[in-house]
């Protein structure tokens, strides 16, 4: 089923409490790709980010009886996401690795992607495996509460106000997490382009 | 040069594209569905229960009507006890007054008019030796200071505190 078509989060949300589980599979269909692309972003490991992503759509369907719907379930499952995540990270501490370098085959004719790396862009003066692998480096360096920041905003392309709901924080915090991410990418990207 | 706020957030839209590999998202709900069954299978049903139980009290909130409900009731309780409308403690003292022997001590008189009272003009031999009503004499010695701690059948047996710091 494409997601236009499928049923608001209200209703799935209501079939998934009353138990049924093909509600709940759908709303997997709506928000894995989503939730696996802020875990990546933030761990940049695949066997870390499915590992995640299974646990937190587990702990999502134990604890669904007990959403009310006083947030949307988007803003919910993304708050559970990125809380289990930052606890993972924290304890894994810096240890990572690259695994999901490779650009996807089909990019290249991506129009969008054609934009992104235009000839008037930094991007096409270095190579662009290599640049996106500082990117990831770049982003591991930064304290796991910042990159979460950068994945939702910069990423993801969700608004500040979305952020601060799913992190608890003031938006004015969101801003100046940003502020700060993006002064260190810069730098560090800085010194990369220098070599 | 330094890459510019906008040249920056191009790069970082870059890695939209990094993308795990296609039927990666039907695989994984596999792998979930999976995880799913063997995880009902090793839970007892009890901890199933618990848990969603646990879950539905921890995400209970409390009506902010509950509150004001809950302060009316204690106003209105302790607007009846302490307007003496109800005074659990007449029918101990009542009780007391009716004992062979006790009802024409003046010291019982004086505790039936003041309730709480204590006198010690009390004659405690005929409390000791009533067989009538162990249990509703007073357990308070006519020194009218000590309290007794331990009380067997209604006879105080020791005025030692149970414990010292």
């Amino acid at each position: 089923m494409d997601d236009q078509n499928l049923p608001d989060d209200e209703t799935l949300v209501r079939q998934t409490q009353d138990g049924d589980t093909r509600a709940f599979d759908l709303l997997w269909q709506k928000y894995s790709p989503r939730i696996y692309a802020l875990i990546y972003n933030m761990t940049a490991n695949h066997d870390d980010a499915n590992d995640l992503l299974l646990e937190i759509f587990a702990k999502a369907y134990r604890s669904i009886n007990g959403f009310r719907g006083k947030s949307s379930f988007y803003t919910w499952i993304h708050a559970i996401a990125v809380n289990m995540t930052i606890n993972f990270v924290k304890k894994r501490g810096r240890r990572f690795q690259m695994s999901l370098d490779d650009l996807d085959a089909n990019v290249q004719n991506d129009k969008e992607f054609i934009d992104l790396t235009a000839p008037n862009t930094p991007i096409r003066e270095v190579d662009l495996a290599e640049l996106q692998q500082r990117l990831n480096e770049a982003m591991m360096k930064l304290s796991v509460e910042h990159r979460a920041v950068v994945t939702m905003f910069d990423i993801q392309g969700m608004p500040h106000a979305e952020i601060a709901k799913i992190l608890g924080i003031p938006e004015a915090t969101v801003r100046s997490r940003l502020f700060y991410a993006h002064r260190q990418l810069q730098n560090y990207l800085e010194e990369f382009r220098k070599k | 040069m330094m890459l510019d706020e906008q040249q920056l957030q191009k790069l970082l839209q870059l890695k939209r594209f990094e993308q795990p590999p296609p039927g990666y998202f039907d695989r994984a709900l596999n792998e979930f569905h999976r995880r799913q069954r063997e995880e009902l299978l090793r839970r007892s049903a009890f901890q199933i229960w618990f848990e969603r139980f646990a879950s539905g009290v921890w995400s209970f909130r409390v009506p902010t009507y509950a509150y004001g409900a809950a302060f009316a009731a204690f106003v209105a309780a302790a607007t009846i006890i302490g307007s003496g409308a109800w005074a659990p403690f007449t029918q101990t003292v009542e009780t007391a007054s009716d004992l062979p022997g006790v009802a024409s001590t003046p010291g019982v008189r004086e505790v039936a008019g003041n309730k709480l009272a204590l006198s010690g003009n009390l004659d405690w031999s005929k409390f000791y030796h009533s067989p009538a009503s162990p249990r509703v004499v007073p357990t308070l010695r006519p020194s009218q200071t000590a309290l007794p701690r331990y009380v067997l059948d209604g006879r105080p047996v020791s005025y030692e505190a149970s414990f010292s710091f």
